[in-house]
């Protein structure tokens, strides 16, 4: 196996030895693919809100409405981790809550909120790591999954989050709900994720 | 490297007619010249001139290209701006004799050559200095940009002159910038593919009614006006060059293919 | 009008003429509609597209003439959080290293994510002969898989079907009885692969990029089948062709901000996941394991030859959408795992010794440049087709359809034979030339006419002018 490495690495050396000279690393300027009218954007958290919505996010600005639309669509079992009990705390009242998630759960459970590391206001997405999310499986499997996003970890733009990417072995980036075309080019959402993606704000 | 920021700009030109030209076009060479005459242009013509190469270099078959491409260097020896009114024939000129003199000896000399090579349009608008163009052409056309003109100033060159013109509609069609299907030997070695894609650009053209069907490349215009002389719906095509100089002589389009 | 002339045909011509126009209608229809969403998108956002195309170009043609330092790099940053890097040489190597590792940890069903690199390698196959089931779990992807089939696109691998044909495929395979609403179809592989992604004991995915400094593997999809297939099993391998690395994670802001837009017409998909590492002891749910194969398949030759650029790919498909072959053939016509523009360059280079089964790919192109227009990567694809004709023709590779050009030479070098023939082709006009046997002519003339020969004409008013 490391015979094909040493193969490998000869066989790349070989190939680039008769350059007379090798491109160069070009200069990329930190915000060079920004988005034209991202100068114009003040606000983070209202593009962050636009740009999502425009995705189909949902978007709640408030543990309320977010409560609301859960009670409405009769969100069967919620599934909220223990850290997020500061703002979900007057849920259990109101929808059925259960506070563990496991395997077992894939099946059972319709909604689920899990915290999220940040988001990125350029392009409305929600960023996921495993450091933040108590199981993958949490903010994967329910139809509905809100990722609870605290309004100072928005960053800008997408080359700020690539800046700013944690040291985690699993991040993220979550623009939208599932969905695909492959079905003669019409969009279906909801294939293996979420078919619901919400967002609440706070 | 040719770099076609450094192409020269006399008024002394030296003109290749092309190869098409020469055996079906001989009115579309002759309103080239009579268009740079009016724009105050010297033009000599190297009757050696046979062509640029292209396509035995399209076929991969490079020694035979490079044949030929020698002998066109040898003929348009010299430091003033050749001129074709031909995209397909001017990249052939600067960009394709690039690739295939890559490691060849004499690469310098035909770069030197390639390197002063113009299109047509390109020539009269960033070449001269033209942004517009007298006379009056009252009609329709369709404008089709050939494809090897992709990356180049021809096309908006083209176009700045055309749209100044007095009387002259340019109207637009649908997927304009897709191919016509020529393609040089491609013509003949996938008729299928090539006729079925002349086919939709016909269809395309022909919603939008125009009344001639106007290019900067003969090629393109010997294959869209053949096929649809082949379906007994003939179309009325001609070079822009034409209308430049019908336009001068308030002449609509005498000439066509 | 019937051909009197008997010639060898172009493979792909012929495909476009038996193509079924319900095919080419439907390919045409999605490629072109993509390719509008593309310009539309690139236009609203970038003042100029252009030079940030250039730019990502630049970026990969550096990491690619610094490959073996970047390389190294990646697999230090990989093994440093706890991934296995593995290489391999070939295509059977590459299998190899897969079931190797599945047998290492007993397992027997996998499920995949979407990975042209697998296509290449047969991988299903090759699984499938040491016992263990590999289901592939994108969408367009699964119907493929059932239907025995091939992809025909790079990013829409299904782009060829109708609802009917997937409906009829679900049935047969147990899903349930026909239906070809869209919804229901989807629903329907969503609750069946659910069931997949929690049996499985691997999940195998590709990597659109992969960054040397921080090892992360960047996936991109919008069904969510990959973050699945890396949620509840136990091992992750993931299969990389080495042409994949890119320096840093500040790279990928140009990458990921063409890549979207440029395949399907979206800022960014909805899923990008960047991954480098197995998961953590204290989470409940990830691989165990990750291990990554690094795959050559002859990519190193590829980089020794004089189409390297072809290797900056990105894979998102804007070449075949805009391409006017491909719409008029579709990704069967190409006879390899990749179509189109692309793998008009890309597929001969990959057969190794076998070129010439596909040296023809790259002749099915009018030259027209629409594909380097699109290109995120800005590659020269045009110039890469001359070059693959030109060694075609070094390769004494034969050519149905193409004009020698030994007479070309001739005509073409001596000004004298060519005046000549200037003159004397005015015979055109009097010869019954759709009956003569001269191959070149008659196809042509099936669905054109020439026009008048003027040959002489110029050159005799030239001559006059300058007398008077």
């Amino acid at each position: 196996m490391s015979a094909a490495r040493e193969q490998i690495l000869a066989a790349i050396q070989a190939a680039l030895a008769p350059l007379p000279q090798r491109e160069s690393r070009p200069v990329v300027p930190h915000g060079v693919a920004d988005a034209q009218w991202l100068a114009g954007e003040a606000d983070n958290a209202a593009l962050f809100t636009k740009r999502a919505t425009a995705a189909g996010t949902r978007v709640f600005a408030s543990p309320g409405d977010c409560l609301s639309w859960l009670f409405e669509n009769r969100a069967a079992e919620v599934y909220l981790p223990d850290s997020l009990r500061d703002v979900t705390a007057r849920f259990a009242g109101i929808v059925d809550v259960v506070h563990e998630y496991s395997r077992a759960h894939v099946d059972e459970i319709d909604a689920a909120l899990t915290p999220a590391a940040g988001a990125i206001a350029e392009s409305g997405t929600i960023i996921l790591t495993d450091e933040s999310t108590p199981d993958r499986l949490a903010a994967l499997a329910p139809w509905t999954h809100i990722a609870v996003v605290r309004k100072e970890t928005i960053h800008r733009s997408i080359a700020d989050a690539l800046a700013a990417l944690p040291d985690d072995p699993n991040v993220i980036w979550v623009t939208g709900p599932s969905k695909t075309a492959d079905v003669e080019g019409i969009l279906i959402q909801g294939v293996h994720g979420p078919g619901v993606q919400g967002c609440l704000l706070v | 490297m040719i770099n076609l920021a450094d192409r020269p700009k006399s008024k002394r030109v030296q003109l290749m007619a092309t190869c098409l030209c020469d055996a079906f076009f001989d009115d579309v060479a002759k309103a080239t010249v009579e268009v740079l005459e009016h724009a105050g242009c010297e033009v000599v013509f190297p009757e050696n001139q046979t062509c640029c190469g292209q396509p035995a270099f399209n076929c991969g078959q490079w020694p035979a290209a490079r044949t030929v491409m020698r002998h066109t260097a040898q003929v348009f020896a010299g430091d003033e701006p050749i001129i074709v009114p031909s995209g397909s024939c001017a990249a052939m000129m600067f960009h394709g004799s690039t690739l295939e003199f890559e490691g060849e000896r004499d690469r310098a000399e035909i770069e030197q050559v390639g390197g002063r090579t113009w299109e047509l349009g390109d020539y009269l608008v960033n070449g001269l200095g033209l942004s517009s163009w007298p006379g009056e052409f009252p009609a329709k056309i369709a404008f089709h940009r050939a494809c090897h003109t992709r990356g180049t100033a021809s096309g908006p060159a083209v176009l700045q002159l055309l749209q100044s013109i007095k009387g002259l509609e340019i109207v637009p069609f649908g997927e304009g910038e897709q191919c016509c299907g020529f393609g040089g030997t491609f013509s003949v070695s996938f008729p299928n593919v090539s006729t079925a894609m002349g086919e939709l650009k016909l269809e395309h053209i022909r919603a939008a009614h125009p009344d001639f069907v106007v290019s900067g490349d003969m090629s393109c215009l010997m294959h869209l006006s053949g096929l649809a002389e082949r379906e007994d719906r003939p179309i009325k095509t001609l070079h822009f060059a034409q209308i430049l100089r019908d336009a001068l002589h308030h002449r609509h389009g005498q000439a066509t293919h | 009008m019937p051909c009197t002339i008997a010639m060898a045909k172009q493979l792909i011509d012929t495909y476009v003429a038996e193509l079924p126009p319900t095919v080419q209608k439907a390919v045409h229809q999605s490629t072109a509609a993509t390719t509008a969403k593309r310009y539309q998108l690139l236009g609203d956002d970038f003042a100029d597209a252009d030079a940030l195309r250039k730019l990502a170009g630049s970026i990969r043609q550096h990491a690619l003439e610094h490959l073996d330092t970047y390389l190294a790099r990646a697999e230090e940053s990989l093994t440093a959080r706890g991934a296995k890097v593995h290489y391999a040489v070939t295509a059977e190597d590459a299998c190899r290293a897969v079931t190797e590792i599945l047998q290492a940890a007993g397992i027997t069903k996998v499920v995949k994510s979407k990975s042209m690199v697998t296509e290449e390698i047969h991988l299903n196959d090759h699984l499938a002969k040491h016992g263990i089931e590999s289901v592939e779990s994108d969408l367009g992807e699964y119907i493929v898989q059932i239907d025995g089939d091939h992809p025909s696109h790079i990013v829409r691998p299904i782009i060829h079907k109708t609802r009917g044909d997937i409906a009829r495929s679900f049935e047969r395979e147990g899903l349930g009885d026909y239906n070809d609403d869209p919804e229901t179809i989807t629903r329907r592989a969503r609750r069946f692969m659910r069931g997949k992604y929690l049996e499985a004991g691997a999940g195998i995915t590709g990597a659109n990029f992969v960054t040397a400094d921080t090892g992360r593997l960047v996936l991109v999809t919008n069904e969510g089948n990959s973050r699945f297939c890396l949620a509840p099993a136990k091992v992750h391998i993931a299969l990389v062709g080495i042409e994949k690395v890119v320096p840093s994670d500040s790279d990928l802001a140009v990458l990921l901000n063409l890549l979207g837009r440029s395949a399907t017409g979206q800022q960014l998909t909805v899923y990008t996941e960047f991954i480098n590492g197995p998961r953590r002891p204290d989470r409940p749910s990830g691989p165990e394991q990750m291990h990554v194969v690094f795959v050559d398949n002859r990519r190193t030759e590829v980089l020794a030859s004089d189409c390297k650029e072809i290797l900056r790919c990105i894979r998102c498909g804007a070449c075949l959408n805009v391409c006017p072959v491909y719409r008029q053939a579709s990704g069967h016509a190409y006879r390899s795992v990749y179509p189109g523009p692309v793998g008009a360059v890309l597929s001969p280079l990959l057969a190794g010794d076998k070129f010439q089964e596909l040296a023809d790919l790259p002749k099915a192109s009018s030259l027209c440049g629409a594909c380097n227009e699109v290109c995120p990567v800005d590659i020269p694809i045009p110039d890469l087709l001359l070059r693959l004709r030109h060694r075609a023709h070094e390769e004494h590779v034969p050519s149905p359809g193409t004009p020698p050009m030994a007479g070309f030479a001739i005509l073409g070098s001596h000004p004298l034979v060519w005046r000549s023939a200037m003159t004397f082709g005015a015979a055109k006009d009097y010869l019954p030339l759709d009956k003569m046997p001269v191959p070149y002519l008659g196809s042509w003339l099936k669905t054109r006419t020439l026009p008048k020969w003027r040959g002489g004409k110029f050159r005799a008013w030239m001559k006059s002018r300058q007398h008077s």
